[in-house]
C-alpha cells in the first residue's frame, strides 16, 4: 500500500488489483462498474476519480495497459496486472487483512471476556 | 526503486504531453460511449443516457486535470513555462539583451580568465597519483626560511630510516641538453631522477615504463610527450630505439603522459634520465658524496594510514638524530615539507596576495556590469508595469511575479557566463604564449579547467540573481492604480533619490577606483620603460649555443667561438661580434661575493656581484660606455685572470677609490682589475644598480663552463633581422649537430624583460577600459531613461516658458551632481586601495599625485558627454506633443 494515510486511495487500488486478478485484462468502465457491484452498490464512485488511480498504478508498475476493442465493439483502453502487480495484491491483501483483524478485535463487543 | 520509477515516469511525462492528454480523452470518451450503450440498453434515450453516463464520470475537466498532474511534475512543467517565457521576453527586447549578455559576459570574462590562472598555479595539485600524500621535502638551516635542496648522502640516509613514507624519490632539477630526432637539432631541458621516482610519484605513463629497481646506472630515458611528438613524430614504436642526447646514445624506454612536465609544475622539463647520468650531462656538478653540497630535490610518498603530521614527527626525530651523527652539516637542520606540485612556501605567499588583488579588480569589473545590467532592468521594468499590474490585479501572486523576473535575469546571467567562458578562452591563450624574461622553459599554459567552470557557473548565477533581485521586488510591487492609469508605477511620491540613482552612483564610485588603479599600472610602465638599461639593444641579433652538450671540450669550445666570431664578423653588414655566457635581463646568471685586499667590505662576506664572461668587443657591441679604454685581449687560457668591475663595483668593494690595477678575490680566484664600465641592468629592469665583474671567456671557459651556454651578440648596421638565416648558416656550415636557440633580436629580448609591468598595465588597461564603457554607457541609460520618464514635466516647463539652453542645463546638473557624489565616495577608496598595489610598480608611487589628480576630471568628462545626448533630447521635446500624449 502507497500511502498509508489516504486510505480511500489505498483500498481503491487494492480493489482494482482484486478486481482485475478476478477478470482479467478490463476496462476502467467495466473496473467501475464491476467494483460497484461487488460492493453491492455500497460504493458510489465517480467514474473520473478511478483513472488517476490507474494511472499511479500503471507508473508504479503493477499493472499495464494497451488499447482493445470491447465486447460491444467499441475501442477500449484495457488494464491486466503485472507480475509485480500480483505479488502486490498478494502483499496488500494480507496487510489488509491484518489491519481490520487487528480493528475487528477492537470493535467487537467484549462479550468473551 | 518505486519511487525512483514514477519519477521517470512522471519526467518522461513531460515530453509526451500532448499525446497523453489526447489519449486520455480518448479513454474518457470510450468510457462515456460504453456506459451510453448500456443505459441505452436499459431503455433511455441516447441523449438522456449521454447525460447520464456524463454525470456519473464526475467532472472532466477536473478528471484531466487530475490526470495531468499525475502523470507530470507539475512544479517543473511551471519552471519549463518560466523558463520559456523568459527566452521570449529576451528575444523581444534583442537590444537589452545583447548589452546585458555583453556586459556581463566582459565582467565574467575577466574574472573567469584570473581565476584560470589561480586554479593553475595555486589550485591545481601536480598530476603524479593521488596528490594528497605526495610532499616535497626541503631542508633549512638553523631556522632559515624556506628551502634548500638534499644532499645526496642524506637523501640517502633519509630514504633508509624513514618509516612514514611508501617510497622517497630524488630529482636534479635541470639539465640543460641537445637534442636531434627528426628536425633540427634543439635544445631541450630534462631531469635527473633516482630510479624509484616513477612509482613513488606514480606517473602514468603514455607509452612504455618509467625507471624501475636496475636502472639506476643504465643509459635510459623517459621522453616528455611533446617532445616525442615534436622530434621523433610521435613514432609509437620508439621504446627500444636509440637517441641521442648531448652526444650520447641513450634507450628510450617509456614515454610520460602529456599532463606531466615536471614535478614542481613550474619548469618545463622534457626529458628524464637516472640520476647517474647527471653527472656527465652536467659541468661543474658539486661533489656528489659530501654532506655539504645541496643539489637534489626529494619527494616522498606517504605509507597508507600515515597522516602528515605523524610524518612530520618522524622527520624531526630524524633530523635530531642526523644532528647528532653528522654534527658538521646537519647541526640545527630541519626537514620541511608541502604537498608536491604546489608553490612552494615562500612565494606561495606574494602569489597569493598579487591574485587576491586581481581578483578584487576584475569582480571591481563585473560589479559595474552588473549594476549596470540592473539600472537596464530597471528602465526596462517600467513600461511592463501596466502589463505587471494588470496580472496582479488578476490575481497572480506578486512571488509569482518575482520568480519570473528572476528566472529572466538568470538566464541573461548565464548567457553572461558562456560568453565569459569563450572570452576568456581567448585571453588564456593570449596569456600562455607570452615570453617570460626567465633564462630557463617555464610551463605557464593556463586554461579553462572544470575548477574555472564550477567558479563561472557560480558566478554567473550569483551575478544573475543579484542584478535580478531589486528590479524584480520594484516590479512586482507596483502602485497598482499608478500603474493601471498608465502613469509611472515605480515613482514613489517624496522620493528624489531612487534606486536608479544609487546603482548609477555606486557604479561611477567603482570606475574612480579602477580608473586609478589603471592609471598606476600605466603611470608604471611608461616609467618602467624610461628605466636606464645601460646598454643600446638597437640593432641587436642574438643567438644561444652550447657546444659543451656536444661533447666539446673547452679548448674545441674556445676555438670554436673564436672561428665563429671571425665568421659572423665577415657577414656583410655586420660591424661587430661578441660572445657572452648570458645575456643581460636574462636572469640566468652566477654570482659571487668579492673582496679587495685592503678594502674592508661594507659587510662580512664581501660585496655580491654578478659574474659575465665575454669576449673582446663586448663593450663596443653592446654600446655600454667604459670608462677606461682596456679590453680583454684575444690571448688563450693561460695568463694572468684579468677583469672588468662596472662603477657599481668600485663603490661597493673598493669604497669609490680607483681600482685600476688593483686585485679582488671572489670564488677563490684572483682577478687583476684592468678597466671600469658604466652601470647597466643586469637581471632584471626593476632591480637596484648591482655590481658586475666581466671577466675574460677564454680565460674561464675551462674551469668554470656555463650551465646556460654561450650567446652570439651580434651588432648590425642593417636590420638584424636581415642577417638572421647568414648567421644560422655559418653556425651550421661549422657543425650542423649544434642546437642554436634562443634566436632573438635584444630588442625582442628587452621587451621580454619588460614582461610584468607590460603584463600589469595590459590587464588594467583592458579592466578599466572595459569599466569606463561600462559606467558611461550605465549614466547614459540613466539620464536618458529619466529625459524619457520627465517628457511631460520638460514640456510643462517649456510651455510655461522655459528655453531649451536651461533644459539642457538642469539634465546635466543632475547628472553631474550624481557624478560629484561618486567621485567623493570613490577617490578616497582608491587612494586606500592604491597601497595594496605598491608592490607591483615600478618607480612610481602607490598616491601618485599625477594618476589622482587626472583620473577625476577625465571621468567627469566622460560624464559630461554621457549625460549631454539625453540632455539634447530633453531640449528638443515639443512642449505640444509632450502635453498631448498619453
Amino acid at each position: 500500500m502507497g500511502d498509508k494515510t489516504d486510505v480511500w486511495q489505498g483500498t481503491l487500488s487494492l480493489m482494482v488489483l482484486r478486481t482485475l486478478e478476478t477478470m482479467g485484462a478490463q476496462h476502467g468502465y467495466g473496473l467501475a462498474r464491476r467494483i460497484e457491484q461487488t460492493s453491492g452498490d455500497m460504493l458510489q464512485l465517480n467514474y473520473g476519480t478511478l483513472y488517476p488511480a490507474l494511472l499511479k498504478l500503471e507508473q508504479e508498475g503493477f499493472i499495464r495497459s494497451k488499447w482493445g476493442v470491447s465486447d460491444n465493439n467499441r475501442k477500449a483502453k484495457f488494464y491486466e496486472l503485472t507480475r509485480a502487480g500480483h505479488r502486490q495484491l498478494k502483499k496488500a491483501a494480507a496487510d489488509w487483512e491484518q489491519t481490520t483483524a487487528i480493528l475487528a478485535r477492537f470493535l467487537t463487543p467484549a462479550n468473551e471476556s | 526503486m518505486r519511487p525512483i520509477r514514477i519519477l521517470a515516469h512522471r519526467l518522461l511525462g513531460l515530453f509526451r504531453a500532448h499525446r497523453a492528454d489526447a489519449d486520455f480523452s480518448a479513454e474518457l470518451e470510450s468510457n462515456v460511449a460504453m456506459h451510453t450503450d448500456d443505459l441505452v440498453r436499459a431503455g433511455l434515450t441516447p441523449t438522456e443516457a449521454r447525460r447520464q453516463a456524463l454525470i456519473r464520470l464526475g467532472g472532466a475537466e477536473q478528471t484531466r486535470q487530475a490526470h495531468r498532474e499525475r502523470r507530470t511534475l507539475p512544479w517543473i512543467e511551471s519552471l519549463l513555462r518560466d523558463l520559456t517565457y523568459a527566452a521570449r521576453t529576451l528575444a523581444k527586447h534583442r537590444g537589452t539583451t545583447a548589452i546585458a549578455i555583453l556586459s556581463i559576459g566582459l565582467g565574467i570574462g575577466a574574472n573567469a580568465t584570473i581565476f584560470s590562472m589561480v586554479s593553475r598555479f595555486v589550485l591545481r595539485p601536480a598530476p603524479m597519483g593521488d596528490p594528497t600524500t605526495l610532499l616535497a621535502l626541503h631542508t633549512t638551516h638553523d631556522g632559515d626560511r624556506c628551502c634548500n635542496p638534499f644532499s645526496w648522502p642524506l637523501y640517502n640516509q633519509l630514504r633508509s630510516d624513514a618509516k612514514s613514507f611508501s617510497g622517497v624519490a630524488a630529482y636534479y632539477e635541470l639539465i640543460p641538453s641537445s637534442i636531434t630526432g627528426q628536425s633540427n637539432p634543439e635544445r631541450v631541458w630534462g631531469q635527473g631522477v633516482s630510479s624509484n621516482f616513477f612509482s613513488v610519484a606514480q606517473l602514468p605513463m603514455q607509452l612504455g615504463r618509467g625507471f624501475v629497481h636496475g636502472d639506476e646506472n643504465a643509459p635510459v630515458v623517459v621522453l616528455g610527450s611533446a617532445l616525442w611528438h615534436r622530434q621523433f613524430n610521435a613514432d609509437p614504436r620508439i621504446i627500444g630505439k636509440p637517441i641521442t642526447l648531448s652526444g650520447h646514445s641513450y634507450t628510450v624506454v617509456g614515454v610520460v603522459s602529456p599532463a606531466f612536465h615536471g614535478a614542481d609544475q613550474i619548469l618545463y622539463t622534457e626529458f628524464w634520465v637516472p640520476m647517474s647520468n647527471v653527472a656527465r650531462l652536467v659541468p661543474n656538478l658539486p661533489n656528489q658524496e659530501s654532506l655539504e653540497s645541496h643539489w637534489v630535490e626529494v619527494l616522498a610518498r606517504l605509507a597508507p594510514g600515515v597522516t602528515r603530521k605523524e610524518a612530520g614527527a618522524e622527520l624531526k626525530t630524524l633530523t635530531d638524530h642526523y644532528a647528532l651523527a653528522f654534527p658538521k652539516t646537519e647541526n640545527n637542520g630541519s626537514i620541511v615539507f608541502e604537498q608536491a606540485g604546489s608553490l612552494p612556501s615562500n612565494v606561495r605567499a606574494n602569489v597569493v596576495l598579487f591574485f587576491a588583488a586581481l581578483s578584487i579588480v576584475v569582480l571591481l569589473v563585473l560589479s559595474i556590469a552588473a549594476t549596470n545590467v540592473a539600472n537596464l532592468l530597471f528602465a526596462q521594468a517600467a513600461p511592463r508595469q501596466r502589463d505587471m499590474a494588470v496580472r496582479l490585479a488578476m490575481g497572480a501572486s506578486a512571488a509569482r511575479l518575482r520568480r519570473q523576473l528572476l528566472v529572466e535575469s538568470l538566464l541573461m546571467g548565464l548567457g553572461g557566463g558562456c560568453l565569459g567562458i569563450l572570452l576568456s578562452l581567448v585571453a588564456d591563450a593570449a596569456l600562455s604564449s607570452s615570453q617570460l624574461p626567465a633564462p630557463v622553459p617555464l610551463d605557464i599554459q593556463i586554461g579553462v579547467d572544470w575548477r574555472v567552470l564550477v567558479y563561472t557557473l557560480l558566478l554567473s548565477i550569483v551575478s544573475g540573481t543579484l542584478l535580478g533581485v531589486a528590479p524584480a521586488w520594484a516590479a512586482s510591487r507596483p502602485k497598482l492604480i499608478n500603474a493601471l492609469k498608465g502613469e509611472d508605477a515605480l515613482a514613489r511620491p517624496g522620493r528624489r533619490f531612487t534606486m536608479r540613482n544609487l546603482l548609477v552612483v555606486v557604479q561611477i564610485a567603482m570606475s574612480v577606483i579602477l580608473l586609478c588603479i589603471t592609471g598606476l599600472f600605466l603611470r608604471s610602465l611608461q616609467s618602467a620603460s624610461s628605466i636606464n638599461i645601460g646598454f643600446r639593444p638597437k640593432n641587436i641579433l642574438l643567438a644561444s649555443i652550447d657546444p659543451r652538450v656536444d661533447g666539446y671540450t673547452a679548448e674545441r669550445t674556445q676555438q670554436f667561438i673564436a672561428m665563429l666570431r671571425r665568421q659572423i664578423a665577415a657577414i656583410p653588414g655586420v660591424d661587430s661580434v661578441a660572445v657572452t655566457d648570458v645575456a643581460p635581463l636574462t636572469d640566468g646568471n652566477r654570482s659571487e661575493s668579492f673582496v679587495a685586499p685592503g678594502h674592508t667590505p661594507t659587510n662580512s662576506s664581501g660585496a655580491g656581484a654578478d659574474l659575465y664572461m665575454v669576449t673582446p668587443d663586448y663593450f663596443e657591441t653592446l654600446g655600454i660606455p667604459r670608462v677606461s679604454d682596456s679590453d680583454f685581449g684575444s690571448g688563450g687560457a693561460t695568463g694572468p685572470r684579468t677583469a672588468i668591475v662596472n662603477r657599481a663595483f668600485v663603490d661597493a668593494v673598493f669604497g669609490g677609490e680607483n681600482p685600476l690595477g688593483q686585485q679582488v678575490i671572489g670564488g677563490g680566484t684572483t682577478y687583476q682589475v684592468i678597466g671600469v664600465a658604466d652601470n647597466s641592468k643586469s637581471r632584471s629592469l626593476g632591480e637596484e644598480t648591482r655590481p658586475i665583474l666581466y671577466r675574460s671567456l677564454d680565460r674561464s671557459i675551462a674551469e668554470d663552463p656555463s650551465l646556460m651556454g654561450y650567446t652570439l651578440l651580434i651588432h648590425t648596421v642593417v636590420d638584424p633581422n636581415s642577417v638572421r638565416d647568414t648567421v644560422r648558416r655559418q653556425i651550421q656550415s661549422l657543425d650542423p649537430t649544434l642546437a642554436i636557440y634562443n634566436e632573438e633580436t635584444m630588442d625582442e629580448h628587452v621587451r621580454t624583460a619588460y614582461f610584468l609591468p607590460r603584463l600589469a598595465a595590459e590587464l588594467f588597461g583592458t579592466f578599466g577600459f572595459i569599466g569606463l564603457v561600462l559606467a558611461a554607457v550605465g549614466l547614459y541609460s540613466v539620464m536618458s531613461y529619466s529625459v524619457s520618464r520627465r517628457t511631460r514635466e520638460i514640456g510643462i516647463r517649456m510651455a510655461l516658458g522655459a528655453q531649451p539652453g536651461t533644459v539642457e542645463r538642469l539634465i546635466l546638473r543632475q547628472g553631474m551632481v550624481l557624478t560629484l557624489i561618486a567621485l567623493v565616495l570613490g577617490w578616497p577608496a582608491a587612494w586606500m586601495l592604491a597601497k595594496m598595489a605598491s608592490s607591483f610598480l615600478y618607480g612610481i608611487q602607490p598616491n601618485d599625485a599625477l594618476t589622482f589628480a587626472l583620473v577625476p576630471p577625465f571621468l567627469a568628462v566622460i560624464a559630461l558627454v554621457a549625460c549631454y545626448i539625453p540632455a539634447r533630447r530633453a531640449a528638443a521635446v515639443d512642449p505640444m506633443r509632450a502635453l498631448r500624449a498619453e
